[in-house]
């Protein structure tokens, strides 16, 4: 493949790469790390020359893949003129910081994970600036927070620079997602996320109706990562970092990408009131502050620092006039805030590695110490302060002259000169007191180490960019010009208009400001004692970290107290949540709704017997609430609702399901009966009143809510499944009552399924009840003894007279079960209550001598039974359970319908049996009336 | 009939009742074989899942199941999550001589019950399903008996999901009360002849439905239980039911409410609207507050499930497989999670709270960022595959119009990412409290590294996977 069409995507890759490589070899030598890296970086210019020279003359390059297409994510590369400056700086300012690094690092620091972490950040970069697609442009710029949140954290020993670090990160971090939301609108806007089609569609986004708030997601994103008012101050404390990085990412890169980004989106965001206004006031009230502020600091880098915040604001002020020429003065002061600024922070880093301390109150009068970086200190710092014949002066010029431009266009754009000149100001007197307070000022003071020129190779970068801010001071034309040229090109995506790049321009306001400036830097400085006693006891402290920090304190609070309100721990408060919220969608449901509540179906006539079943079954249910504290007499209560449901089936013509419910509540009754006597008598109060009142309302509320829903259902025509079996019954499962023709015929797979289940949690039961030693109180909760008379005279007599009786009655409605009311389940409950009567009567001891209690045989018999009636089905070449029916003459009992569902029903009938009694008798074992009395030690 | 497109339950069922018949026969010494048994019918049930991928959407059963390319990559996931749960899970059973058959048979039976809900083409399949997998979810939870904390977080657990349970069981009996049809394409023919917000009873019913779904999701508000049993429960239960359920729950509201009432769209989405947004802020609100890990991920869950509801409610293809994709992703970053968890652990010693990750770059820098790249993953960061599930999601919800909620998920992943950074601080910048060495053995080491691998590779090309999810969509015609 020719390298020609993925340099781009192997640029960016390169430093990636190189950084795996780095970390790798400085295993095997420290120095190697570094100048594996300068390779890398090497190699990745030279990568990008050919694309280079396309660009310069007149190229946008473009090169993409189909990467997931799903989410409109291509992999795409585009260099054009803004990215193409933008590349050269992060390379070659990042060769030149990568030398300096390699000389500043002391023998402590490991490289390896130094220029590793470097190298990625590089590639970040490069990724940010090169990519085509805005999505893509995402992913490297949350890995440019990444990466220098690892840089700048690179000391991690120091609690400063983990807590720089995390600021940072949670800043940039932060804003980068508010910028994905703006570029997922943007994205949404234009129906594409390259940036080819979104530089075409301004017209489109800007007359948009989310254009305002694409705005400012974007400009948040910008923000945040230039370090602009109110986000500006995780910059100053990122200056903890070791100085190379500082150099790296507060110069030319990291806080330059979001400049970069108000670049490129200049002509599809630019050119409305609302960017001017945005953009523009930030960016003033940044360049004001940052100037105003830098010149207090004492520490060295926190000037530069502060001074870095100032310029961004002055770029992102220019970009904000909104103008063209406004747009190149931006550009043009991007390059030349690179590389003055570059070098002052590495200067910074010298005076700190040669002394030891970077608080400009000792550190004074080195000029006679190290005269050779005191003179490329002073040169930077002038071309800071816009001093004539220095690059700073030229772009500082253009700045002037749009400030005037733009004046006369409001009241409001009157202060705008005015304002710039005060920036200038202050820029010229921070600017002074770097150059004077550190190489002139007396003796320094109290110095950690004796000062001296740095090694050659440290100072060469230095020489390199200071020499680069003379030449562009002096010969615009033959430096900068083609650079700026194109890259005004790319960012404007159109002509570009005349500017002029000459270093007179006659008297004119401009150079009237930069006059002003420059005396009015000289007089405040010269006034700077005063000041500094007035801002120390008026000014500091009042600083947006603690803001930050604040809101970091109230965002953990907040959270807690939502915690404290939501995550209690409590069953009670769970459940009154789940059902509370239900209830609340319902109603919302409900009342939103324009429907009627009732249907058109005919209610059925009141009678009064209704209507005292209907009054029996609420009281009931009531009084069983109110007394459930006294245990017996709430299961006696909660025994008559069963009764009265019962007594509601027959009612409406259901005498199985009556006679079921019947038996059902029964053996449920004595079921529980066996379990209360192991608890205690009352059950205690444990619920504040409040939490009763709550879940009182709550409940009833509910119940309200089913009732309304009850009514809403049953008062509308819905099919019936009914007709189908009443219909089908007799002709297809040879038995006139539908519901036990239902159970052993047309669903006998489920019943077949149910009894398996009834054996098994018999057997379970069994089981578990086998270990378990429980010995009943002896006494009731006031202290009387229970009688040991356990079985009266008169209920034994009965139930042994009765125990036939009942197992006749089974036996009947067993064997009518197909065509009246009647089966299986409901014999078998009958049949399982006589054995259960006996036991209850008579005592198990008495009872087991002559019915045998053990089940078991009796469940697998049930099972074996109604699984063979299914299999002779199957054997007969039948499905599984199908049945068959025919008619047989007795004797005396006369005609007579033989099912084969009735052996299916016998073996219900025998798993039933055999479950229920197992279940009971097992329970009843347990009340160990014969407790072991204490065995004495020593007596057996 | 056409039993054969039940072939993969039919398999694995048989499976576990020789496992069970086999395990009982076996010596205590011997529980090696039962956990390679459990693991290989893992396997062997998801390549007969693979297999049985055709392209083609088969109903069988009486209509009461259905076999498609969706219930397939469901399935497969669902088995392949197990497979490496139970690496991950044997690890801690050893050490802490809980080492029992018991964990992997009810995971199995769990297991089953999912790929039932998946399958199923009938509401009552569905329900059916579901109560396998929380009956024994609720064993499992409780499955260290002797402790307190995880009896009281499996009773907790038990009462609300019966309650669950009900509400949905109330719903789908409430419909079949108005329709009397449960099988979903019958459903929706029912569903798409009415209009949803003038049938009082039909909104009852999808009221109780959406509720019942989002409890199986941990949605707001029927999260309670999620904290409660993630910490309660023993580490490698959390890890089971932190990561594959969440997958079946995805697959119950595919088919419950996408499938079968996908007419009513306009009504579940508002739910789902409402659950998705409180998930998401209070998820990852309350998260902040956790100093206890096992609690912070369970509100993380929380979180995460809400931007699941919110893709799925867009009623889109994309918001489809958006969700699946994210789903997908996340149950193997949780389970990644939870496996450094059960790592930091030892017999005596669970390690559940935020200082335990202390240094642990300094006791194992590989484990260290195999951890951060979990933590990475679930704040959303790129290159980590967290952001393209984060982003394709919000991607489909703005493509459905839902622009505000839109950017109030991007606001709120910002917040989310607090407590994620927090834990990696610890992770790299704290000094470690513990000193005992962290060891694994060799197929747990390499499934950790895979899965760590894994989320940044998907992160990179996420195009194969997210391909999979939309053509399984499409196949099934959502």
């Amino acid at each position: 493949m020719d390298v020609s069409t993925i340099n781009l995507p192997l640029a960016v890759l390169l430093p990636f790469v190189g950084a795996a490589v780095v970390a790798w070899a400085a295993h095997f030598h420290r120095v190697a790390a570094a100048w594996l890296a300068g390779i890398t970086t090497l190699l990745a210019l030279g990568v990008l020359y050919p694309a280079l020279i396309a660009v310069f003359a007149g190229e946008t390059l473009i090169q993409s893949w189909v990467w997931m297409p799903a989410i409109g994510l291509d992999f795409a590369f585009r260099l054009d003129g803004l990215g193409a400056l933008f590349a050269l700086m992060i390379l070659v300012i990042g060769l030149l910081v990568i030398l300096y690094a390699r000389y500043y690092l002391s023998a402590k620091d490991s490289m390896g994970r130094f220029f590793a972490y470097m190298l990625t950040f590089m590639g970040s970069m490069l990724g940010v600036v090169l990519s085509e697609n805005l999505l893509q442009l995402m992913v490297f710029w949350e890995l440019t927070s990444l990466s220098s949140f690892m840089l700048i954290s690179y000391w991690q020993h120091r609690e400063d620079a983990r807590q720089g670090a995390r600021m940072a990160l949670a800043i940039t971090g932060g804003g980068g997602l508010a910028l994905l939301a703006g570029i997922l609108l943007l994205g949404q806007m234009v129906g594409s996320y390259n940036l080819s089609d979104v530089l075409l569609a301004g017209e489109q986004i800007r007359a948009h109706a989310l254009y305002l708030p694409t705005l400012v997601l974007i400009a948040i994103g910008v923000f945040t990562k230039s370090a602009q008012f109110p986000f500006h101050f995780w910059l100053p404390n990122a200056m903890s970092a070791p100085t190379p990085v500082s150099a790296y990412l507060h110069s030319a890169t990291m806080v330059k990408a979001g400049i970069f980004l108000l670049a490129r989106f200049f002509p599809v965001l630019a050119g409305t009131p609302e960017w001017s206004w945005l953009i523009g006031t930030v960016g003033m009230i940044t360049l004001l502050v940052g100037a105003f502020v830098a010149l207090f600091q004492h520490d060295l880098k926190g000037l530069l620092a502060y001074s870095t915040i100032s310029h961004l604001g002055l770029i992102t002020l220019l970009f904000g006039l909104g103008t063209e020429l406004a747009a190149v003065a931006a550009l043009f002061h991007i390059i030349n805030h690179a590389t003055f600024k570059a070098s002052l922070f590495m200067v910074a880093g010298i005076i700190d590695h040669e002394t030891g301390t970077r608080d400009m109150r000792r550190i004074n009068g080195l000029l006679k110490y190290m005269p050779h970086t005191a003179v490329l200190a002073m040169i930077a710092a002038a071309a800071m302060a816009g001093v004539p014949l220095l690059n700073g002066f030229l772009s500082k010029e253009m700045f002037f002259d749009q400030a005037v431009v733009a004046s006369g266009e409001s009241l409001w754009g009157q202060a705008i000169p005015v304002m710039a000149t005060l920036a200038g100001v202050f820029s010229v007197a921070y600017s002074l007191r770097f150059i004077h307070d550190v190489f002139f000022n007396g003796e320094p003071v109290n110095l950690p180490k004796m000062p001296h020129e740095p090694p050659p190779f440290m100072r060469i970068p230095v020489d390199v960019l200071v020499v680069l801010c003379i030449a562009v001071g002096m010969l615009p034309m033959f430096t900068v010009a083609p650079l700026l040229a194109v890259a005004v090109q790319g960012t404007l995506q159109g002509v570009p208009p005349e500017y002029s790049l000459a270093i007179w321009h006659g008297f004119n306001e401009p150079l009237l400001m930069s006059f002003i400036a420059l005396v009015g830097g000289i007089a405040v400085y010269a006034v700077r004692k005063p000041l500094f006693a007035w801002y120390e006891s008026r000014v500091r402290g009042q600083q947006l970290r603690h803001l930050y920090d604040w809101k970091i304190d109230k965002l953990l609070q907040v959270a807690r107290g939502v915690t404290r309100g939501f995550d209690r721990g409590s069953l009670q408060d769970m459940l009154f949540w789940v059902l509370g919220f239900t209830l609340l969608m319902g109603t919302a449901g409900f009342l939103s709704s324009a429907a009627p509540l009732l249907g058109e179906r005919v209610l059925l006539p009141l009678d009064a017997v209704s209507l005292a079943v209907g009054a029996t079954l609420i009281l009931a249910s009531l009084l069983s609430v109110v007394l459930h504290r006294e245990r017996l007499i709430a299961l006696v209560v909660l025994g008559a609702v069963g009764l009265v449901v019962s007594l509601a089936f027959v009612k409406f013509s259901a005498p199985d399901l009556a006679l079921t419910q019947l038996s059902v509540e029964i053996v449920t009754i004595v079921l529980l009966m066996l379990a209360l006597y192991f608890l205690p008598q009352y059950t205690p109060r444990t619920s504040a009143v409040w939490r009763k009142w709550r879940d009182g309302i709550l409940a009833g509320l509910l119940g309200l809510g089913a009732a309304v829903l009850a009514l809403a259902v049953m008062t509308r025509e819905t099919a019936t499944l009914a007709d189908y079996f009443v219909t089908q019954s007799v002709p297809g499962g040879g038995g006139a009552n539908v519901v036990n023709v239902i159970l052993v015929d047309f669903r006998g797979f489920d019943t077949m399924g149910e009894i398996a289940v009834l054996a098994l949690a018999g057997l379970g039961i069994f089981a578990l009840l086998q270990q378990i030693k429980l010995y009943a109180p002896a006494e009731d909760s006031s202290g009387r003894a229970w009688a040991l008379e356990a079985n009266p005279f008169i209920l034994q007599t009965f139930s042994r007279v009765l125990f036939p009786l009942m197992l006749m009655v089974a036996v009947f409605v067993f064997l009518r079960g197909h065509n009246l009311p009647g089966g299986g389940f409901i014999a078998g409950l009958i049949a399982a209550l006589a054995i259960v009567l006996q036991n209850l009567a008579n005592g198990i001891g008495w009872t087991a001598q002559r019915i045998r209690s053990d089940m078991h045989s009796w469940l697998a018999a049930g099972l074996l039974v109604a699984a063979g009636t299914g299999m002779v089905a199957m054997a007969l070449g039948y499905p599984f359970l199908t049945s068959a029916h025919t008619h047989v003459h007795w004797p005396v009992v006369g005609d007579f319908e033989l099912a084969s569902a009735m052996f299916f029903d016998m073996g219900v009938f025998l798993v039933v049996v055999g479950a229920t009694v197992m279940i009971l008798v097992e329970l009843g074992k347990l009340n160990r009336l014969d407790a072991p009395t204490p065995v004495l030690q020593g007596e057996v | 009939m056409n039993i054969v497109i039940a072939m993969p339950e039919i398999f694995l069922l048989s499976t576990i009742c020789l496992i069970l018949l086999l395990d009982v026969f076996l010596r205590e010494d011997c529980r090696m074989i039962t956990y390679l048994l459990t693991q290989v019918a893992l396997l062997a049930t998801a390549l007969l899942a693979y297999g049985a991928m055709d392209g083609e959407k088969t109903t069988g059963l009486n209509g009461m199941y259905v076999r498609d390319d969706l219930a397939g990559v469901l399935k497969i996931s669902i088995l392949l999550l197990t497979f490496v749960v139970f690496v991950y899970a044997r690890k801690y059973l050893k050490d802490r001589t809980i080492w029992v058959s018991e964990f992997f048979l009810l995971g199995l039976f769990a297991v089953l019950g999912m790929l039932v809900m998946v399958s199923a083409n009938h509401l009552l399949v569905v329900y059916l399903g579901l109560e396998l997998l929380a009956l024994s979810m609720y064993a499992l939870v409780a499955f260290n008996r002797d402790d307190g904390r995880s009896s009281e977080a499996a009773m907790k657990y038990f009462v609300l999901g019966a309650i669950a349970s009900g509400l949905l069981l109330y719903g789908i009996s409430i419909l079949y009360g108005l329709s009397g049809k449960l099988e979903f394409a019958e459903v929706l023919t029912y569903v798409s002849s009415q209009n949803v917000l003038e049938n009082i009873p039909l909104l009852f019913a999808l009221v109780f439905i959406v509720a019942g779904i989002a409890f199986k999701f941990g949605a707001v508000p029927f999260h309670m239980w999620v904290p409660d049993v993630y910490q309660g429960a023993p580490t490698a239960v959390t890890m089971f039911l932190g990561s594959v359920p969440k997958v079946a729950a995805l697959a119950m509201l595919l088919r419950v409410l996408a499938e079968s009432m996908g007419a009513a769209q306009p009504g579940w989405a508002q739910l789902l609207l409402v659950f998705g947004l409180l998930s998401v802020f209070l998820g990852n609100l309350i998260a902040i507050a956790q100093f206890n890990l096992k609690r912070m991920l369970a509100y993380s869950t929380i979180a995460h499930m809400g931007f699941i509801l919110l893709g799925a409610l867009t009623g889109t293809t994309e918001g489809y497989s958006a969700a699946l994709f994210y789903t997908i992703t996340y149950a193997m970053m949780a389970a990644g999670g939870f496996a450094i968890l059960i790592l930091l652990g030892r017999e005596g010693f669970e390690a559940e709270t935020l200082d335990d990750l202390k240094g642990l770059n300094e006791r194992n820098p590989w484990y260290a960022f195999i951890m951060m790249v979990f933590l990475f993953s679930m704040a959303g960061i790129p290159p980590t595959v967290g952001f393209y599930a984060k982003l394709s999601i919000i991607q489909a919800v703005m493509q459905a119009g839902y622009l505000w909620p839109a950017v109030f998920m991007v606001v709120m992943s910002v917040i989310g990412a607090y407590y994620y950074l927090r834990a990696i601080k610890m992770i790299y910048f704290d000094k470690p409290e513990q000193t005992a060495p962290i060891q694994a053995e060799l197929d747990f080491n390499i499934l950790i590294s895979v899965n760590g691998v894994l989320m940044v590779l998907l992160g990179l090309f996420p195009s194969a996977l997210m391909g999979v999810c939309s053509a399984a969509m499409v196949a099934s015609r959502l």
